[in-house]
């Protein structure tokens, strides 16, 4: 027991240095929101904020904040709905329905899984402009509404629900879309959470693909407008920083509540979404 | 696991499953499929394939008249592309430095932060949360730490009287940022599978080594290291494929340029730029098949290695 003390502080000594550069840069985010410009310009650098939080209220008047948080919460909450319903159907049916070519669609879906998504941004690029969907809500999420790993999870999932349970539904008269809905989901909670955690991170986060399918503010989601705002050449950079923590606050909220989850769900995965 | 199978012998059940409802259960299972697999292979598989016939037309997407034009994309591409080949060798190099320093890190912060240390469930966050917030919130404040004349690096560099490069604004040193910036943003991942990894290890292993006399030192390369290769062999495999499709980071950082001299131009980069800043679709279209043969590569490689070379317990 007396060699363990030491053992700790060796690795404090290393973690804490270490967790701290890490931590560093969302620090720094917020430090510089909250700064004057004069400071900012100033080097060596000021370490600690001066709590001008005036700042913020600028960077409203900037930017059609409101409308740009309206759209990621709209597009985000699509993507979460749209991936948690067809990984719970399509799970279920691999889990616990009968059907002739099932091996074949699960062949499918791991067939999928190899497609790497920057090949299909050209493609569906110019699906969507054939159907009218470019500068559009849908276009920023229904393309991404079905997940590999989502299906996985959830027939995982219901593959260790006991018979019993669909054996007494089906003697109380029961379909399978009944007993889903009322029994199998609501069992299956933990990865549906799983689910809505990574898709919320993935649909928030989400950059590249809007701005490859949005050319509006009506449309474009918090991201881009953030990127369209650095770009111009007279923004300064404690409002810039002030935005980028606006954006940011929400995923540092959910991860501080959801921690444990998140890690678990992302662990299991390797993969965000 | 089947909870349609002890139907049939449950008489109550058998006269209502009689006739017909076999041709109805198939449609209801394909009917309960149907949403996923119509997105997966409506903007997956479909696209994975069509591209290949892209790849052989010559299309501007806005004039809308694509013209056939067999193998010459990729003659074009793989002869005559001297910015092609340049962000081929720089994806290497972007992969080549930071899938070995964010899996070392990630190792290192797993066995230190493995034990019953108190908070390190906050040290673990810590790591763990450039992984889960967003690309531009982040980079937009790793330009201004990068800041050649007043970023806090520099400073910092300018204090221990090393040289102070001018990252984002020199061809050089542009590279190096990006690394930096990719090493910070993927290690947790690397944290959170390792220590997935080190939890499955039976700790009676690492007791009885150090109940012989080994040191910690030997227990980590002759138990913990072989031990974890599983988890070595995965983490290297979406390392290097998450690695080789860098897109945002190179497009926040350079502000859509590519950097000076298109120092930090990736393969996901040029793809995205010929796409959508030059609107050549035919030309993405080889790209991308170039980038999904070589996606495919790495695939095959991992797959070949890990069925030989893994220590499974």
């Amino acid at each position: 027991m007396r060699r363990r003390l030491p053992a700790l502080g060796v690795r404090y000594l290393f973690a804490l240095p270490l967790a701290a550069a890490f931590l560093f840069p969302i620090y720094w985010m917020l430090v510089l929101s909250l700064n004057r410009e004069d400071a900012i310009l100033q080097f060596p650098p000021h370490l600690l904020p001066q709590w001008q939080v005036q700042n913020y209220v600028v960077v409203w008047r900037f930017v059609n904040w409101p409308g740009l948080f309206a759209n990621t919460i709209a597009t985000t909450a699509g993507r979460v709905l749209l991936v948690m319903v067809t990984s719970t159907l399509a799970g279920y049916a691999f889990a616990s329905m009968r059907f002739a070519g099932k091996a074949a669609a699960f062949g499918l879906v791991l067939a999928v899984y190899m497609v790497p998504a920057e090949v299909t941004l050209v493609p569906n690029y110019i699906t969507l402009s054939r159907i009218g969907w470019l500068d559009t809500y849908q276009a920023q999420f229904v393309p991404l509404g079905a997940s590999v790993f989502g299906i996985f999870l959830m027939r995982q999932y219901f593959l260790t629900l006991p018979k019993d349970l669909w054996e007494a539904a089906q003697l109380d008269g029961c379909g399978h879309l009944r007993y889903l809905w009322s029994i199998a989901a609501p069992l299956a909670r933990p990865a549906l959470v799983t689910i809505a955690l990574l898709q919320f991170i993935e649909g928030w986060n989400a950059f590249l693909w809007p701005l490859i399918v949005t050319s509006t503010d009506r449309v474009r989601p918090l991201q881009v407008g953030l990127a369209a705002f650095s770009f111009t050449d007279s923004t300064r950079p404690e409002l810039l920083a002030a935005g980028a923590f606006m954006t940011t606050l929400p995923i540092l909220v959910v991860f501080l509540i959801a921690q444990r989850q998140l890690v678990g769900g992302i662990a299991s995965t390797g993969i965000r979404g | 696991m089947d909870p349609s199978t002890p139907l049939a012998s449950s008489p109550a059940a058998t006269t209502r499953t009689q006739g017909g409802s076999a041709g109805r259960a198939w449609l209801g299972a394909y009917a309960f499929l149907a949403p996923a697999f119509v997105i997966l292979l409506a903007f997956l598989l479909i696209p994975a394939v069509w591209v290949f016939g892209l790849s052989l037309f010559r299309w501007d997407l806005i004039a809308n008249n694509p013209t056939y034009v067999g193998l010459a994309n990729f003659q074009r591409l793989l002869l005559r592309d001297d910015l092609w080949w340049q962000s081929v060798r720089q994806t290497v190099h972007y992969t080549a430095v930071s899938v070995p320093a964010s899996m070392a890190l990630g190792l290192l912060l797993a066995v230190l932060l493995d034990a019953k240390l108190p908070g390190r469930h906050l040290l673990r966050g810590a790591v763990f949360v450039p992984y889960v917030t967003p690309f531009v919130a982040t980079i937009v404040i790793w330009i201004w730490i990068f800041n050649p004349d007043y970023g806090v690096l520099n400073a910092l560099l300018g204090a221990l009287h090393l040289p102070r490069p001018g990252w984002t604004h020199s061809a050089d040193w542009i590279m190096p940022a990006v690394i930096i910036y990719g090493v910070w943003q993927h290690t947790g991942l690397n944290l959170v599978i390792y220590l997935a990894g080190l939890a499955n290890i039976p700790a009676e292993l690492q007791e009885a080594a150090r109940v012989d006399g080994a040191g910690p030192w030997r227990v980590f390369w002759r138990i913990t290291w072989p031990l974890l290769s599983p988890t070595t062999y995965f983490l290297l495999f979406i390392n290097l494929i998450g690695s080789f499709k860098v897109v945002v980071p190179v497009y926040v950082f350079t502000d859509n340029s590519g950097g000076p001299d298109h120092a930090a131009e990736t393969i996901g980069f040029y793809l995205y730029q010929q796409a959508f800043a030059f609107f050549h679709a035919g030309y993405a279209g080889a790209i991308s098949v170039a980038f999904f043969v070589l996606i495919l590569a790495i695939t095959g490689i991992q797959m070949r290695f890990s069925s030989r070379r893994v220590f499974y317990t």
